[in-house]
């Protein structure tokens, strides 16, 4: 059960705001948990297992590893060395332990299959685990709100990745008012407006060129279709984010935002500080700055942001088509910071030069999303191919692209205007009015007919 | 003696491919089967049948006679690369070898038909009466008796054999105009989603200088065609029995004739999806579409209507559509429409008087 998805909307979400609503402040966790358990069960009845296990098996690793040094007697030093020896064992097996799970289920030696979220519940949960080895959190003490924390429905799915200290005090005490509902209720329409209207549309060209075969599209289509796929990609992924901070606020909490309008940067560096922001900041804190971050000269860096990549394509799949995803934004982001040391930022500040690094990052983006895209490798070669006309084109219909453009033109105007912030803009200035509101509101059920007619299929698959 | 076929049964156990045998074997009986059945029905027809093997790579040869003044002899050459020759009707003389088309549909899979097994012929359909329709009640699920039994000649033809000719169908038809180089030569009807039972009165059919696309009822009052090539049912399984389905279909088919009087109507088997997609769990299954296609086969009377199968070429051995020629296990590929294309360029019907630009195939 999706956020976008007619049973999510029209039953769980009302119904459970409801008990939410009238339950006494001191069992809104218990609620929540309980809630966020029924969720999860709808999407994924097999692994609510693994849930279940791994959270109470996570927050007694917790409570061992914040175990302070509350030392008395003699030998003090001795005993502080052993117990330190001794957390740093537990943080190993720990990180060991709930990456190795991640990585069974991600490598298919399990059932092939990855349990519903567990890419992003495995993180938090690390997550948590090293702030609290490291003194910057405090242990949990009661497992139903770290249980909480994991598994509220809003982000157990598809995150955002928020740390335990950014909900810490929410988990305490929270506000849950019918002014956080409506505000809460407007920010997930505009996620869902994304996700059903430009998203799901923009799929279904690139299902199209894909039905059509690789072999068989012009060059043209090819750009145009990796555009669409571009698109969609950040029209679902930053939909579901607005949803879960909609849905966040909603019942009292202020999660993190995801995606800082990407597609406006500058930079494959700087896309990627906008681009599932909490994922990269997870990376930074707990991969590239231990290691050493750009302290230790120009190679070490390069060599650690390489660490990055390859487990950031790791962490999208096992595949080899991430590792050359991952490698080339790796490339690039080195190639951007040795140009950047030569000045080459300078020259293209002034004038029309400006253009420059936005014409570069949508050039490069939409080839790198391809290969994150196109799991078989044979097949990303001829769509790169046909991309870059170097693979003879089979029975390639001559006006594809035009086509293309007349049947998605309007959305992909819609798509551009909302990468850019002046939709964000707008959203802030009227989204309290009342045109505004109505507007809202009409979107919001403009979307559910939309899920409605196409039932639960967003690329009408059962429709030939 | 008991050396030598100690000695072959240990050959054949160690070093064989056994699974070669598996295809041609399955062929034969699904065959044999059919024949038996057909007989049993029929029981004006006596039958005699005989399956002598031949060696391990080589034909088998199946006689079947009748009689009743017509005498049926069918040969099924088979090599175990899967091309073959099956019952060619022998009438006043003329040998009429059918060509890869009408192998069983489950059998094939992506062999190439047999260049050599196209239809030799005097360019004349032949009498249908005598078993035709009797086949098609047979055989459950075996398509190729009737075509066989009806002894329709087929013709190899160009492309400009379309030139009068109109597709009706769905996204599988939508296909074969974006891919199959006919735009400019047929006309085609067709759309997404289309069903049998809003066949006539969806409003798909563009007119030049007109904004406001018409009905394919309107069109083809307007127009007049030869040939119609009809391609539909996918989008029906979920609802109504395979019953219910036929009955739309036969009186769609009634009303085609009805609007093209001139015209021959060739019904072609809903093609199959892959057995991953079949196994999905929804409606769309190859089951569905085989017991659907067994009852379209024999609305075919081969003398204006004629049902053509193309899911032999582009099926594998699970029975099911060959997983690389497409991406959702629904739709061929582009540059896979070729496939079905060639199928209806060697399966052609050529009426009495119209002019033969083609040569014959041999």
């Amino acid at each position: 059960m999706g956020f976008s998805s007619i049973e999510f909307l029209l039953c769980f979400l009302p119904l459970f705001l409801l008990l939410y609503g009238v339950t006494p402040r001191y069992m809104k966790n218990a609620v929540l948990l309980v809630g966020s358990m029924v969720f999860y069960a709808f999407g994924e009845p097999e692994y609510l297992w693994l849930l279940v296990v791994s959270v109470p098996v996570n927050y007694f690793l917790g409570l061992h590893l914040a175990r302070g040094a509350r030392l008395k007697g003699k030998n003090k030093r001795q005993k502080k060395k052993k117990l330190e020896y001794e957390r740093k064992i537990l943080l190993a097996v720990a990180i060991a332990g709930n990456i190795g799970v991640l990585a069974v289920f991600k490598s298919g030696i399990g059932s092939g299959r990855l349990p519903l979220g567990i890419s992003y519940y495995t993180f938090r949960i690390l997550s948590y685990l090293i702030d609290v080895y490291q003194g910057e959190e405090t242990k949990e003490t009661s497992l139903l709100r770290l249980a909480t924390y994991i598994t509220m429905f809003p982000q157990l799915l598809s995150g955002p990745i928020a740390r335990y200290g950014e909900v810490r005090e929410e988990l305490y005490e929270r506000e849950f008012s019918a002014k956080n509902i409506q505000a809460g209720l407007k920010l997930f329409t505009v996620g869902l407006v994304f996700k059903v209207l430009l998203a799901d549309r923009l799929g279904l060209l690139w299902r199209e060129v894909q039905v059509t075969g690789f072999e068989s599209i012009s060059t043209p289509l090819a750009w145009i279709a990796a555009v669409a796929y571009s698109m969609k990609l950040y029209f679902d992924f930053y939909g579901y984010s607005l949803m879960a901070v909609g849905l966040g606020q909603m019942l009292g909490f202020s999660l993190p935002s995801n995606f800082n309008d990407p597609y406006m940067a500058s930079s494959v560096r700087t896309f990627y500080r906008r681009w599932h922001m909490t994922l990269g900041r997870w990376f930074s804190r707990y991969v590239y700055i231990p290691l050493g971050g750009n302290r230790k000269g120009e190679w070490r860096t390069l060599f650690n942001l390489l660490c990055v990549w390859l487990l950031t394509a790791l962490w999208h799949g096992s595949t080899l088509n991430f590792l050359i995803w991952g490698l080339m934004l790796w490339a690039l982001i080195v190639l951007e910071r040795q140009l950047g040391r030569l000045g080459a930022e300078k020259l293209v500040s002034r004038g029309v030069l400006r253009a420059l690094p936005h014409l570069y990052l949508w050039f490069v983006i939409p080839v790198s999303w391809m290969c994150f895209a196109i799991t078989d490798l044979s097949q990303l070669g001829i769509y790169l191919g046909r991309m870059f006309g170097v693979v003879e084109g089979i029975r390639v219909s001559a006006g594809d692209w035009a086509k293309a453009l007349t049947n998605y033109g309007a959305l992909f105007a819609a798509g551009a205007i909302a990468c850019t912030p002046v939709l964000g803009k707008l959203f802030r200035k009227f989204k309290d009015s009342l045109p505004g509101m109505f507007l809202l509101i009409l979107l919001f059920w403009l979307c559910v007919w939309r899920l409605q007619v196409e039932g639960q299929n967003p690329f009408m698959y059962l429709n030939f | 003696m008991i050396f030598w076929a100690a000695a072959g049964i240990v050959y054949l156990a160690a070093v064989d491919d056994w699974q070669v045998y598996a295809k041609p074997l399955e062929q034969v009986k699904i065959w044999y089967e059919g024949v038996k059945q057909e007989f049993r029905q029929a029981d004006s027809v006596r039958a005699e049948e005989g399956m002598p093997w031949a060696d391990v790579s080589g034909a088998d040869v199946v006689a079947v006679s009748g009689s009743e003044g017509m005498t049926v002899s069918g040969s099924e050459g088979m090599t175990v690369s899967g091309t073959e020759e099956i019952l060619a009707p022998e009438t006043d003389g003329t040998t009429l070898p059918e060509n890869g088309g009408i192998v069983p549909s489950d059998g094939e899979g992506m062999a190439a038909p047999d260049a050599g097994g196209t239809v030799v012929s005097t360019g004349d359909v032949l009498p249908t009466d005598g078993m035709g329709p009797a086949g098609g009640e047979g055989a459950a699920g075996l398509p190729e008796i009737p075509e066989a039994d009806g002894g329709v000649v087929y013709h190899t033809v160009e492309d400009d054999y379309f030139a009068d000719a109109v597709f009706i169908g769905d996204s599988r038809t939508v296909g074969m105009l974006e891919y199959g180089g006919l735009e400019e030569t047929a006309d085609f009807y067709a759309s997404t989603g289309l069903t049998v039972y809003k066949m006539f009165s969806s409003e798909i059919v563009a007119v030049e200088g007109q904004r406001k696309k018409i009905s394919v009822e309107q069109a083809l009052s307007q127009n007049s065609y030869a040939k119609i090539y009809l391609m539909i049912g996918i989008n029906e399984m979920g609802t109504g029995t395979v019953e219910s389905f036929v009955e739309a279909y036969q009186e769609a088919v009634d009303h085609l004739l009805e609007l093209q009087p001139d015209a021959i109507l060739y019904i072609q088997g809903i093609i199959k999806v892959t057995t991953e997609r079949s196994e999905q769990g929804d409606y769309i299954n190859n089951e569905g579409i085989e017991a659907r296609n067994e009852a379209l086969s024999r609305l075919a009377d081969n003398e204006r209507i004629f049902y053509l199968d193309v899911n032999p070429e582009i099926c594998d051995e699970t029975g099911g559509m060959e997983p690389s020629y497409t991406f959702d296990g629904v739709h061929l590929k582009a540059q896979y429409i070729d496939i079905w294309k060639t199928y209806l360029k060697e399966h052609a019907i050529i009426k009495d008087g119209q002019s033969v630009d083609c040569e014959p195939a041999d």
